[in-house]
């Protein structure tokens, strides 16, 4: 019954984002020229360093690495502190809260339509292009198990940090300059940009203490690692589970602590 | 209707700006929070930038302090768009919900009043960030520094800036035709990034294609290397400051047109 009520809001979700399928074309094209800059700037920075490997990378890790990062950024990346931002400014936020399902349940079901149809219309064909014309760079194996499961987890934190920084915008009613920031941050410091392996040591260290690199990094890592011994993946996805627990609790208390100092405007 | 001067605009524009920024001022916590999201933005842009190419010493036959004065200067060549012209953003909406209407029936021109509603001070932080930027590296190379060099970078930037100008103009006036012109805008905006790249990382065809049909070149390449490369500037760098003007022109008309176009919604 329960899970009857989610998925009816997923189906939802996937009819209102086929609508638009002129932006669909538009996005393709605009993520199309992202990898085209991508391939010939990483090309050209190892064609000048004159090594095979840097960093531990070779070019085609760091071109799956990259291309895969933007593809799931397409399917992770959910607005929801605009969303959350608007519902606030406009008033809307109190038809939401009083809905018959907790108002951070509520949003993440609303969008898990967009999730099923970006996963199938940009992630697995970029995924599948890739895997071909990189020709063995991917392997099949364990891998792709511990990806799938390390990307669900990552899809978790990601929105609950949304959802934390959404809540900020309660007391703020700032929106574009929170959302820029945690934008900027997460997609900087989770490795999204340029792949982890690149930061100066110190700084490398800092950032695998964070809960961002679990987002872009930890998933990447595991569908890339060659014969990543069993010991090792565990921790990743170990750490992440971590950083899921974590960030669901924070979020939540955040959440419900300052529900009861919100003040509405009449909507 | 008779023809106004450009003093008559001038001090239109003036009125207008002041009443925006005291508007702005009634939001000062927004107001701050925004600023530190654009200063978050462009630091983080810079680590990104110094991350990926610190490890080498040169791109391309681009030394490390000349992408870093091309990045200064498409920093600067954008801020234009970014302050002056951010009501495009806005247009979308306005089109869609009938707001638009009211500019329709003002006796002055009607691209110029819709877009100096909207002053974005935050972009100047930016800007100073870009000059900044542009000095070190000058001082780095070791350009020579004078009077006339000094001249034609300022005019070279400004030319600069009204490509990047014109095709965020014609992004945002494609939602006069189509529905949901936010991607188209996005993808457009999303140019300002790969700007900082030089056209050379490119093979011929993408080199023709980042050239004449997509212009990203023109925003930062081309112009810089009337300072960068002073013993060969090529013909296409001559010629960037008319591509400029004659882009925000026909930018101009296809807006003008669209909005001529607009019927309003009827409520």
């Amino acid at each position: 019954m329960n899970l009857k009520r989610r998925l009816s809001l997923t189906r939802a979700g996937i009819i209102e984002s086929l609508q638009f399928r002129l932006s669909m074309l538009i996005i393709f094209v605009g993520n199309l020229l992202y990898l085209i800059v991508i391939y010939f700037l990483w090309k050209a920075i190892y064609a000048s360093s004159g090594q095979e490997v840097v960093n531990g990378m070779t070019f085609s890790d760091t071109l799956i690495y990259l291309v895969l990062a933007s593809a799931i950024f397409n399917f992770i990346e959910m607005y929801t502190v605009w969303e959350m931002g608007r519902a606030i400014q406009s008033g809307n936020m109190v038809l939401n809260l009083l809905k018959p399902m907790e108002y951070r349940k509520y949003l993440f079901w609303s969008f898990s339509g967009t999730f099923v149809t970006q996963f199938f219309f940009t992630f697995l064909p970029t995924f599948i292009i890739v895997a071909i014309v990189t020709n063995g760079a991917i392997q099949f194996g364990f891998n792709l198990l511990y990806f799938v499961i390390s990307i669900v987890m990552a899809i978790v934190i990601n929105y609950n940090i949304d959802f934390f920084v959404g809540t900020i915008c309660l007391y703020t009613e700032s929106i574009w300059g929170i959302n820029i920031m945690k934008q900027v941050l997460v997609l900087l410091l989770s490795g999204a940009t340029v792949p982890i392996a690149f930061f100066p040591e110190t700084f490398k260290k800092i950032v695998y203490c964070l809960p961002f690199q679990s987002i872009y990094n930890a998933p990447l890592s595991l569908l890339l690692g060659k014969d990543m011994p069993v010991s090792e993946a565990m921790t990743t996805l170990g750490i992440q589970l971590l950083w899921c627990v974590v960030m669901m609790i924070l979020s939540r208390l955040f959440w419900k602590s300052s529900l009861k100092q919100i003040t509405v405007n009449g909507g | 209707m008779k023809k106004r001067g450009l003093g008559f605009y001038l001090r239109i524009y003036r009125k207008i700006l002041a009443q925006d920024l005291k508007s702005k001022m009634s939001y000062r916590a927004d107001f701050i929070i925004s600023t530190i999201g654009m200063i978050c933005t462009n630091i983080s842009g810079f680590v990104g930038f110094w991350v990926m190419f610190r490890n080498f010493p040169s791109i391309n036959g681009w030394s490390y302090y000349e992408m870093l004065f091309l990045y200064g200067f498409s920093l600067v060549s954008i801020t234009p768009v970014q302050c002056l012209f951010d009501n495009n953003w806005a247009l979308r909406g306005q089109v869609y919900s009938g707001d638009f209407i009211k500019y329709c029936f003002r006796p002055i021109n009607m691209f110029f009043y819709y877009q100096s509603e909207v002053f974005d001070i935050k972009g100047l932080g930016q800007l100073a960030f870009g000059i900044g930027t542009i000095a070190y590296s000058w001082n780095k190379i070791g350009l020579e520094f004078s009077f006339i060099a000094c001249f034609k970078l300022v005019v070279f930037l400004i030319t600069a800036s009204l490509v990047m100008i014109a095709l965020q103009n014609a992004a945002a006036a494609t939602c006069f035709w189509i529905q949901n012109s936010y991607y188209v805008l996005e993808l457009t905006f999303r140019f300002k990034d790969y700007s900082k790249y030089p056209i050379t990382i490119f093979n011929k065809a993408f080199r023709f294609i980042f050239t004449f049909i997509f212009p990203i070149a023109f925003i930062a390449y081309y112009p810089s290397l009337v300072i960068l490369r002073p013993d060969a500037i090529p013909v296409l760098t001559w010629i960037s400051p008319f591509i400029g003007i004659i882009f925000f022109y026909i930018s101009y008309r296809i807006w003008m047109y669209g909005a001529s176009k607009y019927t309003g919604t009827g409520s």
